[in-house]
This record gives C-alpha cells, sequence and structure tokens, in this order.
C-alpha cells in the first residue's frame, strides 16, 4: 500500500526534521573541545531518517497495511495495558495484577469460567510464588 | 590465545549437576513455549532474561541457552501438528511434517523434526567451539577504524536483507541508533536527549526496550487476532504400526547427506548477520528437494524435508554465536538478546572476551553441549506432552505473558518506569511493524549504537579528526567499499523486485 508508506515517510521526515531543528539544539548540550560533539550522532541520524523519509514519499514500496481495525483494536489493548499500569502504581501487583489479567482475557473473548480463574487466581499467585517468595524480590 | 588449562577448567564448570539443572529448566521451558503458536523462544528469552539476574552468569546463561535451543524443537509441535508453525523457522518443516501427521504419523514427523534438530545444532556448536577463538584473535587486530567500518558494513547488510525496503531497513537502523544515543554522551558525560527524567541518564534500559519491542508488541499482535476461541491440534488415526511411531535408525542413517547439507547452510548463514534461521531453513528445503530423485514427493509427507529445514534452522543458533563472541556484533534478535543477557551477567562479548573471560566462554560451551543432549531426551519424553500444550487458550497464554513482562521488566529496572518505557516501545514496536519497518534492525542498531559512536570518536582522536585517513586501513577500507557495493546491489535487487511485481 502506497498510502502507508508515504504517510509513514511524511512522519519521518517531520520526525527527523524536527529532531535536527528543534529537539536536539534544546536537549542535546553544547561542549567544546573533545573529538566528537554530544549533538553529532543524534544530528547525523535525525537528518538520514529525514532523508530516508522523503525517498520513501517519492519511492514507496508495496508493503501491506494491517487492517485499521486491528491496529485500532491494538489501541485498545495498549490503553488497558496503560491503565492497568497506572492501577499497580497506586494498588500494587496483588491487586491490580488479577484485575489486569480478567480485563485483558474478557477483551480477547474468554468467558469459560474455569480457564477465567486459572488466568485471574492461578497465574498471578503463581508469579507471585516465584518473584516474591522463590527469588525473593519486591512486586511492583 | 586461550591456554588448555582455561578451556577445560571452563567445561569444568560447566558440567556440574546445578548447571544441569537449570539447562533442564529453560530446554523444557523453551520447548514448552517454543510449541505455543507465536509464542517463541525469542519472546520467551526476552521475558526470562530479568528473572535471572539473582543468578551466577553460567547457570543463568546456560538457562538461556537452554530456552533458545528447546524452543527451536518445540516450534515444530505446532507445525506439525497443526501446520502452524510456533516459530517463523519451523514453516518449512510444516511442509512435510503436516501432511505426515495428517497419515497418521505425528510422532515419526516430530522425532524426526527432534533428531534433525539436534544433529544440525551439535554441527554448528562444534564450528563455534572450533572457529571463535581464533577469529577473536584476528579479530583482536582490529582497531576503532576497522570497528567502526565494520558496524557500518553490519548495518547495510543488515538493512538490505531483512525486509522488502532498504530504505525503511535504513530508517529503522538510523532510528535505533538515535534511540541509543538516549542517556550521556560517550565522550563527555553530559546528558543527552533525557528530557528530565535522570532515570534514563545511563540510557533506556535494555530489558525495557527488548521485552516492549520484541515480546509486547507480538503480543499486542497477536491478541486483537485471538477470539478466546482453542485452535484445536488435527485429529490423527493411529495406524497401529509401531514404525509409525517412531524413526528407524536405517531412516535416520538415509537422511545423512540432507543433514549434513541442511548443518553446512544452517552454519553459514548464520555466522552472517541479518539472514536467520528462516531463510537457512527455506534455502536447505529447496536445495535438498532440487537433488532429490523423487521431488514430486516433497510437500506429501517425505522425512527428508523435515531433516532438511529442522537441521539448518537448529544449525544457525550455534554460529549466530560466532559473529557475537569474536567481533561482538550480534547477526539477529536472538543474538542480541542474549549480548544482552552477557552484559547483564558481567560479560562483555567482542575479541578481548577470551582472554579476559575466557573460563566464562567455554563453560557457555559446555553448557551448549549439554542443552543439545538434554534437548534430545526432554523431546523424546516432552513431545507428547507439548501437543497438550499447543491445546492452551491463547486468552490464558498472553494474560500470563503480560503480567510476566510486567513483573520482569519492573524487577529489571527496579520500578514502574521501567514498565511505562516497556510499554512505549510495545506500542512503538507494533506501529513499526504494521507500517513495515524491522525490529530486528532497530533493536540491532539500538544495541551497537553506543559502541559504534565510542568507535567513531576513538577513530577520530587516532585520526586527528581527518577521517580521509581511512586510507591507510586496508581492512577499513574494504568494509566500506563492501558496504557501498552491498548497498547498490540491494538498492537493483529491489528496484527490480518493485519491476516484477508491477509487470
Amino acid at each position: 500500500m502506497t498510502a502507508a508508506d508515504r504517510a509513514s515517510g511524511v512522519f519521518f521526515v517531520l520526525f527527523g526534521l524536527a529532531m535536527y531543528f528543534r529537539v536536539n539544539p534544546t536537549y542535546i548540550e553544547t561542549v567544546d573541545g573533545g573529538n566528537l560533539a554530544p549533538d553529532t550522532l543524534p544530528n547525523v541520524m535525525a537528518l538520514v531518517i529525514a532523508a530516508c523519509g522523503a525517498l520513501l514519499v517519492v519511492k514507496p514500496s508495496t508493503h501491506m497495511m494491517r487492517s485499521p481495525r486491528l491496529i485500532a483494536r491494538a489501541g485498545l489493548y495498549s490503553a488497558v495495558l496503560a491503565a492497568g499500569t497506572f492501577a499497580m502504581s497506586h494498588f500494587g501487583f496483588e491487586i491490580a495484577g488479577p484485575v489486569l489479567a480478567l480485563a485483558i482475557m474478557w477483551l480477547i473473548g474468554e468467558r469459560r469460567p474455569l480457564w477465567l480463574a486459572g488466568g485471574v487466581f492461578v497465574m498471578p499467585a503463581a508469579t507471585w510464588f516465584l518473584v516474591a517468595q522463590v527469588l525473593g524480590r519486591a512486586l511492583p | 590465545m586461550v591456554d588448555l588449562a582455561t578451556i577445560l577448567a571452563g567445561f569444568g564448570d560447566a558440567f556440574t549437576l546445578y548447571n544441569l539443572a537449570f539447562v533442564l529448566l529453560g530446554v523444557t521451558l523453551g520447548q514448552m513455549v517454543g510449541a505455543v503458536p507465536g509464542i517463541g523462544p525469542i519472546m520467551a528469552m526476552a521475558i526470562a532474561i530479568p528473572f535471572t539476574f539473582g543468578l551466577d552468569s553460567l547457570p543463568a546463561i546456560a538457562f538461556l541457552v537452554g530456552v533458545n535451543k528447546g524452543g527451536l524443537v518445540g516450534g515444530a509441535v505446532p507445525a506439525v501438528l497443526m501446520n502452524t508453525p510456533g516459530t517463523p523457522d519451523a514453516a518449512a518443516t510444516a511442509l512435510d511434517g503436516h501432511p505426515l501427521a495428517k497419515q497418521g504419523k505425528p510422532l515419526k514427523a516430530t522425532k524426526m523434526a527432534l533428531f534433525s534438530s539436534i544433529t544440525g545444532d551439535t554441527f554448528s556448536d562444534i564450528v563455534l567451539i572450533t572457529v571463535s577463538a581464533p577469529l577473536a584473535i584476528l579479530a583482536l587486530k582490529m582497531g576503532p577504524i576497522e570497528v567502526a567500518a565494520l558496524m557500518i558494513f553490519a548495518f547495510s547488510i543488515l538493512a538490505g536483507l531483512i525486509g522488502n525496503s532498504l530504505t525503511k531497513g535504513v530508517i529503522a537502523a538510523a532510528f535505533g541508533v538515535l534511540v541509543a544515543s538516549v542517556g550521556q554522551d560517550p565522550e563527555h558525560y553530559t546528558p543527552r536527549l533525557i528530557f528530565g527524567y535522570w532515570d534514563v541518564f545511563d540510557g533506556l534500559p535494555l530489558p525495557a526496550v527488548a521485552i516492549g519491542m520484541l515480546a509486547m508488541s507480538e503480543i499486542l499482535h497477536r491478541m486483537p487476532l485471538a477470539h478466546g476461541g482453542v485452535q484445536s491440534a488435527i485429529e490423527t488415526n493411529d495406524t497401529g504400526n509401531p514404525d509409525d511411531r517412531r524413526v528407524t535408525w536405517a531412516e535416520y542413517w538415509s537422511c545423512r547427506f540432507t543433514l549434513l547439507r541442511g548443518a553446512t547452510i544452517g552454519t553459514i548463514l548464520g555466522a552472517m548477520p541479518g539472514i536467520g534461521s528462516t531463510a537457512a531453513a527455506f534455502m536447505s528445503y529447496a536445495m535438498t528437494k532440487a537433488s532429490s530423485k523423487e521431488p514430486e514427493t516433497f510437500g506429501k509427507g517425505n522425512i527428508q524435508g523435515i531433516a532438511a529445514s529442522e537441521s539448518a534452522n537448529s544449525a544457525v543458533v550455534g554460529s549466530n554465536l560466532i559473529p557475537l563472541l569474536t567481533l561482538g556484533i550480534p547477526g539477529s534478535v536472538g543474538a542480541a538478546l542474549i549480548i544482552s543477557a552477557f552484559m547483564i551477567h558481567g560479560m562483555q562479548p567482542g575479541p578481548l572476551l577470551f582472554e579476559s573471560q575466557g573460563r566464562l566462554v567455554y563453560g557457555l560451551f559446555g553448557a551448549m553441549i549439554m542443552a543439545n543432549f538434554v534437548n534430545l531426551w526432554v523431546g523424546q519424553v516432552g513431545l507428547r506432552i507439548w501437543v497438550k500444550v499447543v491445546s492452551a487458550p491463547e486468552s490464558i497464554i498472553f494474560a500470563s505473558a503480560i503480567l510476566l513482562c510486567v513483573v520482569g521488566v519492573s524487577m529489571a529496572t527496579s520500578g514502574l518506569f521501567g514498565v511505562a518505557i516497556m510499554l512505549i516501545f510495545a506500542v512503538l514496536g507494533y506501529l513499526m511493524t504494521s507500517f513495515g519497518y524491522s525490529l530486528v534492525i532497530f533493536i540491532i542498531a539500538f544495541f551497537l549504537g553506543p559502541r559504534f559512536e565510542k568507535s567513531i570518536a576513538q577513530a577520530l582522536a587516532l585520526t586527528n579528526n581527518d577521517l580521509t585517513q581511512v586510507i591507510y586501513s586496508p581492512v577499513a577500507l574494504a568494509l566500506l567499499i563492501l558496504s557501498a557495493v552491498s548497498v547498490v546491489w540491494f538498492l537493483r535487487k529491489n528496484a527490480e523486485a518493485a519491476r516484477a511485481e508491477t509487470a
């Protein structure tokens, strides 16, 4: 799909130029002396990315992109994972872990009580046992 | 050169019951996870690395080597039973393995895959053990100019070989190096692109980036495709003939040339960066079919096809470590993960490794040999059990994998900040693969980025900031010319492929 390649090419042109003109000068310190300035490699890479992005806009490949529906569903799963991580920072793995597992299994379409119980209770408990009891490390 | 005492001490360190237990655990886990379609040894290794932090170097590396080797054997199980390869490497195995299973000989097919896999793997391990130390001595003669040129060559090969667009390959490589520059610059140690987050002053944590890109992005890809159901293994009718449940010595011996060819192809391709085990398996399969007197039987359950594919894809594992141990350059994602595990456990891969940590290297070789034997034994016992694993629902597999990724990264980075980075790279990885950018190139470039920058800085210091002096280094010059030639060649090849597609 040439449109997908052109879209990603435009993104990388903008990204490379933004890195070169705005981000790198602002977030990389200028240092006198030495053989290689701290911003040399990031600047070169930003320009390479922008140039290749432009090349992709001009000469796109025939890559077939994933369906937008699948990408949207992946976005939904990402949001659930982000929410689960946020919840973990407040309530800990012991509470947020099983809830996250339940949400994911439910979204996938699992409705069988036995498998749901396995994912929600057995797996987090096994993880807790392995990490906290066997390895002696703290859970998030 | 490593002396005999170091070699023997290394092997002596490896061959203990304690290490055997970790190899056994790793191989069992690898075979089991490899049998689950879509999970595979790479994801298993990525998840397992943080859990090895508390171990000594040798058992930890032995465990990870076991996971990697076991995963390749396990990958053949769903390929044979369901025509759904557990790993991409096993796709060629399905061509003959699945028809054989449908004829009522699933155990013969999986056992042939097991024996072929172990034959190929052992062959490449022997080559690795034999050639890596002499190659490391040669590599020691390389200075920073040659190392920088070698990395440019590796990037050009990787960008051209992986994926169908050189432009996208270069973008992925440049993006990887750019992301690797987050943290402190290697010469002045000033903060760079950290955006006020001092947690990343030492660079983005490798486990978070690797697990996010390799494991979580793949889970994000597969979850929307899952529907909560169970993809069932095929119904097989037992023929009642005991010979259909085993591989006889005569059958194995009849495949000896196929096995040797496959192992040789896998070993050669594995030693080159970028050409993975999938390419080796298909190349070996195609050559075996072309040289066969009965090519029409391929694809219909010919055990030669299984032998060709499995011996080649497993031979890649050992020889993948040749550039890793001698030059410090990973040629595949699996090797990049192994190198990150090495570094976490205090090994610095590269030509100095044999001098500074020769005993540990030969301990690793010992563990690899041990893993081959354990693979055979676990495979014989476990094949029937992994058939059940194939039938586990995707919902519980993905939920468990996500919890393990979160906990593993949290352990590796001492908190949820690393988990947030993992999620960012999971989404980034998902988008990159959606738009056809290679994660393999990105990860390898991310890994090599700091060393690449350091080599350039050292090369500039040695040449008084005059890079034209590269002409006085024949090796560096040859590598740079080869890089340019390979880029031109790949560009022409891509253009020809595009023309053929539009015609």
